[in-house]
């Protein structure tokens, strides 16, 4: 039970908040601009090396330096649609998809000059401390994962619902011709959505770096685990891309803890392919996702 | 964008993702990309190697005219090929300062007035192969028309991917890596020029000194990576095993944490295993997170690293205590600080400007085989490539202290290095480390019948 409860469901919530709070990512650029933003990893991993620098090099308390990095990573998002994907609007989405995609290869370029032959740290408090919960020892950092990721992306829905630049976004999402006859300044909406999606991809960089043995450039590809996540979940679904990170956070988990002992024959590190099996059984019975919006095709 | 599309597109992203990963575009047109390359075909009995006035022979790879950045503009100018990890590849962190420490070498041998007339020149056919070995064919093979030879080809598996070529181009190289294979001509068609032990060897000497300054162990584990780093690696700690009546308790296979995303897997099996002593042979980052993740989770055995698992920055990370207390580097040679000829040498090349890891002396000791071929062929007048492989067969090679000298070629079982070096983490140490012991053997690696490649 310890062992389910400890290496299974907590660790497993914890990675798989890391991964709700990419997908929210992917979904906030999606809702906004209708692109897959394929540049998260890159986001991603620029996040936690900011963060890295001001904890540890230039030596920022440690809240202070994840903000401050996620503001660098906000202005790199803002800039990035401007430059990159403001002069796509009107083309057709595949094409600024296709863009993002060279934006990813630029920044992970980018990164891994950054971060060179070194392995970085974040400079967490957590390390490899645990806490007791209910009687059982957990890792502090996976209780941080959760706390972290849940509340940044509870902060981000109070946003949508409830501001008034939450409400254009949300317009924009249902309607871009719509929203701009009403006043709405879609371009702004645009930039501004890469800016959140930017800045909660580095605090999911500054949460993949707690990693005991600290982080290198190539650590960016786990990002793309928030594909199947948002998948899973709809494209288009916040609420989706959480329950689904979640969910398969800790399917991963137990499948890590527990296949090799008692199905060691689907072969070593079989847990990577898990996120890719829910995905397909998912898209087969739903394709639109679980919580996706259902598309209605007119024939 | 429909929902439909969009989700079209993140899977075609992933099949992308795969085929890129997959494949490489070789744009080899096959035309050399240096003009001022001499282009000859060594089998055509019409197109004769040229002769310096001297009478020295020399063809591919090696210009009369001077190396673009050359210390030496009367010299002429020997090409060497360095194909390496450079940007985005697992071992890129290592792969810089090897390529670093190689450049280094090669320009103190050409301030010293270079070889038989020539500087040798490893910077213009240097190119990023991403530790995959079809990018690591289409390279070699874009850059072979002009090279004499290969100071670094990285990674076991990229350099098998091009060894048939390098068999029918008469290229020898030096390998950045330690599989046991390029110990044995059968596996390396005696092209590849190893220095220090292998992995096979390394873990053997490693469980030896352990079982006889630590406590005998009665349980080993092997964790690596799928292939012949890991493989290899496993394969020694099961010899040991045998050897010594103690349990292999078994190879635990994982993988970078930019495939797996953690190392958790790893972790709960090494706590599980119970074992006394734990082989690692994976990345700095992952033996990190092995080493902290299994002690906090009550693991209380002694673990042993291979020479790729360290990285000074570790010392940062929060698994630095763990591996102060349970974590032992083995290496094939001393470290930073180490009082040899080659050793000082080497640190007078960097000035005050220590190299970011222990990469650079990896790069800097493997090219001395390469360096002792080229003046073995210059003696015997014939820089051509099959003249340079032909002196491979019984090269004597002096490593100036740095390792004991080599001889290739004849009864690997008889000549294959068999000596490491034990460090252990150390804060005030140059690059982290600090030898418990070097010069290090072991009954069992010694005992070991070395007659073929482990894995």
């Amino acid at each position: 039970m310890t062992e389910l409860i400890s290496s299974g469901l907590i660790r497993g919530l914890g990675i798989g908040s890391t991964y709700a709070l990419l997908a929210v990512g992917f979904v906030i650029i999606y809702r906004a601009t209708g692109v897959i933003n394929f540049a998260q990893p890159a986001l991603m991993i620029l996040g936690a090396y900011f963060t890295s620098v001001f904890a540890t090099s230039v030596g920022v308390p440690f809240p202070l330096a994840v903000l401050a990095a996620m503001a660098v990573l906000a202005v790199i998002g803002l800039a990035t649609e401007r430059v990159a994907l403001r002069p796509m609007v009107g083309k057709q989405p595949f094409a600024a998809a296709m863009v993002t995609v060279g934006v990813f290869i630029v920044l992970f370029v980018v990164a891994h000059r950054l971060i060179g032959a070194q392995v970085r740290t974040v400079g967490d408090p957590w390390g490899l401390e645990r806490a007791s919960l209910f009687g059982v020892s957990v890792a502090q950092v996976d209780l941080a994962k959760i706390v972290i990721s849940l509340f940044a992306i509870a902060i981000v829905g109070l946003f949508l619902t409830r501001s008034r630049l939450g409400l254009a976004m949300r317009a924009t999402s249902m309607d871009q011709e719509v929203a701009l006859a009403q006043g709405v300044n879609v371009g702004r909406i645009f930039g501004l959505a890469w800016a959140i999606s930017a800045a909660l991809a580095a605090l999911a960089g500054m949460l993949i770096g707690t990693a005991a043995g600290g982080f290198e450039a190539v650590v960016a590809l786990v990002a793309l685990k928030a594909l199947p996540v948002i998948i899973v979940g709809g494209l288009d679904s916040i609420k989706g891309a959480v329950y689904a990170g979640l969910f398969i956070g800790v399917a991963e988990a137990l499948t890590r803890t527990y296949q090799p002992q008692y199905a060691a024959w689907l072969g070593a590190n079989f847990d990577v392919v898990v996120p890719y099996v829910i995905m397909i059984i998912v898209l087969v019975f739903r394709p639109y996702g679980l919580f996706g919006t259902r598309e209605v095709e007119r024939v | 964008m429909t929902s439909s599309k969009a989700r079209g597109m993140v899977a075609a992203f992933g099949v992308v993702a795969l085929v890129a990963a997959g494949c490489a575009v070789d744009d080899d047109d096959g035309e050399p990309d240096d003009p001022g390359t001499v282009e000859e075909d060594p089998d055509d009995p019409d197109d004769p190697p040229e002769d310096e006035p001297d009478g020295l022979a020399f063809d591919l790879g090696v210009t009369e005219e001077a190396c673009p950045a050359g210390v030496n503009p009367d010299n002429g100018c020997i090409y060497l090929g360095v194909l390496s990890d450079l940007s985005e590849g697992p071992f890129a962190a290592l792969a810089i300062p090897i390529t670093a420490g190689q450049e280094a070498f090669w320009q103190r041998v050409n301030e010293d007035g270079g070889i038989g007339g020539f500087d040798v020149d490893i910077s213009t056919y240097t190119r990023d192969t991403l530790y995959d070995p079809q990018e690591h064919s289409a390279r070699y093979r874009e850059i072979e028309p002009n090279v004499l030879a290969l100071a670094q080809t990285l990674g076991t598996e990229p350099t098998e991917a091009i060894l048939s070529d390098m068999d029918s181009d008469n290229v020898i190289g030096a390998p950045a890596t330690w599989w046991s294979g390029w110990h044995f001509e059968d596996a390396d068609q005696g092209l590849i020029l190893e220095s220090g032990y292998s992995y096979c060897i390394e873990s053997q000497i490693g469980l030896d000194w352990v079982s006889g300054n630590v406590a005998p162990p009665s349980s080993v584990l092997a964790v690596g990576y799928p292939g012949d780093y890991g493989g290899d690696s496993a394969a020694g700690v099961e010899a040991w095993a045998e050897a010594n009546d103690a349990e292999f308790v078994g190879w635990v296979e994982t993988a970078p944490d930019a495939v797996v995303g953690s190392q958790d897997a790893a972790i709960g099996q090494v706590v599980g295993s119970g074992a006394d002593v734990v082989m690692l042979a994976v990345g700095p980052a992952e033996a990190a997170a092995i080493v902290g993740g299994s002690m906090a989770n009550g693991f209380e055995g002694q673990f042993l690293g291979s020479v790729p698992t360290w990285n000074p920055a570790l010392l940062g990370s929060p698994a630095a205590d763990a591996l102060k207390a349970a974590y032992l580097h083995i290496a094939p040679w001393e470290g930073w600080e180490a009082d040899t000829p080659g050793h000082e040498a080497m640190r007078e090349t960097v000035g005050d400007n220590l190299p970011d890891n222990e990469g650079f002396i990896f790069g800097w000791v493997w090219s001395y085989p390469i360096k002792a071929a080229l003046e073995a062929a210059v003696a015997n007048e014939d820089l051509t490539r099959a003249g340079l492989r032909s002196v491979v067969d019984g090269l004597q090679v002096d490593y100036e202290g740095m390792l004991p000298d080599a001889t290739f070629g004849g009864d690997r079982d008889e000549s294959a290095i068999r000596t490491a070096v034990i460090n252990r983490p150390d804060d005030d140490a140059a690059l982290g480390v600090t030898p418990v012991e070097a010069g290090v053997t072991g009954e069992t690696a010694d005992a070991f019948e070395y007659t073929a490649p482990c894995a």
